[in-house]
């Protein structure tokens, strides 16, 4: 090949990498972004007050938060009236130090309490059933467990964060089957980085919150890795572009069978189709020093709740139509 | 002669003082991203011996440790602490509390 025709040849090359690469790691939104509609709460102890909501879920007519720094779950009603209190602070059994994530399975509501390194048990009116794991790195055992997804047959799938995997546990809490390398690191695929939550499609497939790797990981019923996503190849790069994350801490699954993700250093949330093709994205900016976004969940009518970490407060989104 | 001696009592005192009163802990550390780190590092210095409160700014990357009367951290104990959580300690400074 001759000098002159080099660039013949690498022109379009470029070309067409720069077109595919615009089309899949800049994508454009397929939806509106949502509105929002309503926001409660402030920062505080008493009732209805928040000091740092870390974690979210929806049930029937209900939301469930979780209100960090307080060591409690608090319920409302999707206008925000108060209703009650679950948990109260502390090590003991029922108690609750740092409640994350949350999840809502048959009745029972699921708490990831990061600090006392365990999974707490509630049915919804507030009543403690049992507590799942201790301090370890054991199998069963968690270092600072982030979320919690339900399958079906009662089997727990844990975000182990400080563990670096995703541990899958009989309704008992036996060990049955783990993702990622335990105290590992790895941007490489089915590899963690602070994992954060967890959540199930209707097909059984995981999805997993890669927190610090800025990405979504989904692994089939097998255990084997479907797809992953997040900035170019999904390999730890954040950025603030459609489909890009920047410290990914919730995720949930709506009844429409989209992903929802908080994308907490972006302050948005960002919705997707299962297969990880970018929708929309919504959230506000911070009014003090750190993000908003922190948790997800999304309820039956297809409203979107979000625990606001920097307002201290829940926010309500609705779909634009 | 008896300089040396009163620099050195005075150096005494203040420290046992500064002992005394309980000392701030400022430290800059790398790789704070989300409440779930912050709540790692702080859980990490409340299971330390003598640490009264933890204070994080994660904006600034900032971690303000307050420990009781008599207590001292030393840097490589800070260091440690730092690293079990999965950071990096990147400055420290100490201020004796009023």
């Amino acid at each position: 090949m001759t000098r002159r025709m080099k660039p013949l040849v690498i022109f379009p090359l470029v070309l067409c990498f720069s077109l595919l690469a615009s089309c899949a790691w800049f994508p454009e939104a397929k939806e509106p972004p949502y509105a929002l509609v309503k926001s409660w709460g402030e920062k505080g102890s008493g009732p209805g007050q928040f000091d740092e909501p870390t974690g979210i879920a929806v049930a029937g007519e209900e939301v469930f938060v979780s209100d960090a720094r307080n060591g409690r779950i608090l319920v409302f009603d999707f206008d925000g009236n108060y209703r009650r209190q679950i948990g109260q602070p502390g090590e003991g059994p029922g108690q609750l130090g740092r409640p994350m994530n949350l999840e809502i399975s048959a009745d029972r509501l699921y708490v990831a309490d990061y600090w006392n390194d365990r999974i707490l048990i509630y049915d919804l009116s507030g009543a403690f059933q049992r507590g799942i794991g201790e301090r370890g790195a054991g199998p069963g055992q968690f270092k600072e467990p982030g979320g919690v997804a339900v399958a079906g047959n009662g089997d727990l799938f844990v975000a182990d964060f400080n563990n670096h995997r995703v541990q899958q546990l009989s309704s008992g809490g036996e060990f049955i089957r783990q993702w990622g390398v335990t105290g590992e690191t790895g941007f490489l695929a089915g590899k963690f980085n602070y994992p954060t939550d967890v959540a199930l499609d209707a097909e059984g497939n995981l999805y997993v919150a890669d927190g610090y790797n800025d990405r979504i990981q989904v692994f089939g019923p097998d255990g084997a890795l479907l797809r992953k996503w997040g900035g170019p190849f999904a390999l730890n790069l954040n950025g603030s572009f459609n489909g890009w994350f920047a410290t990914v801490t919730s995720i949930d699954i709506g009844p429409g069978g989209n992903v929802f993700v908080a994308d907490f250093y972006n302050d948005r949330v960002q919705k997707f189709t299962l297969q990880g093709r970018f929708l929309t994205a919504f959230g506000v900016k911070p009014a003090g020093p750190v993000h908003t976004a922190m948790a997800v969940a999304v309820a039956d009518d297809g409203h979107v709740f979000v625990a606001d970490f920097d307002r201290n407060r829940v926010e309500k989104w609705a779909p634009v139509r | 002669m008896k300089h040396p001696f009163l620099i050195i009592a005075a150096a005494l005192l203040w420290s046992t003082m500064a002992a005394a009163q309980g000392v701030r802990y400022e430290l800059r550390v790398d790789g704070l991203a989300c409440p779930f780190c912050a709540y790692g590092i702080e859980k990490k210095f409340k299971k330390t011996k003598g640490v009264e409160a933890v204070d994080i700014d994660l904006e600034r990357g900032l971690v303000v440790v307050s420990a009781g009367e008599g207590v001292q951290l030393t840097r490589e104990q800070v260091e440690r602490i730092v690293k079990d959580a999965g950071f990096t300690l990147r400055s420290m400074t100490e201020k004796t509390l009023p």
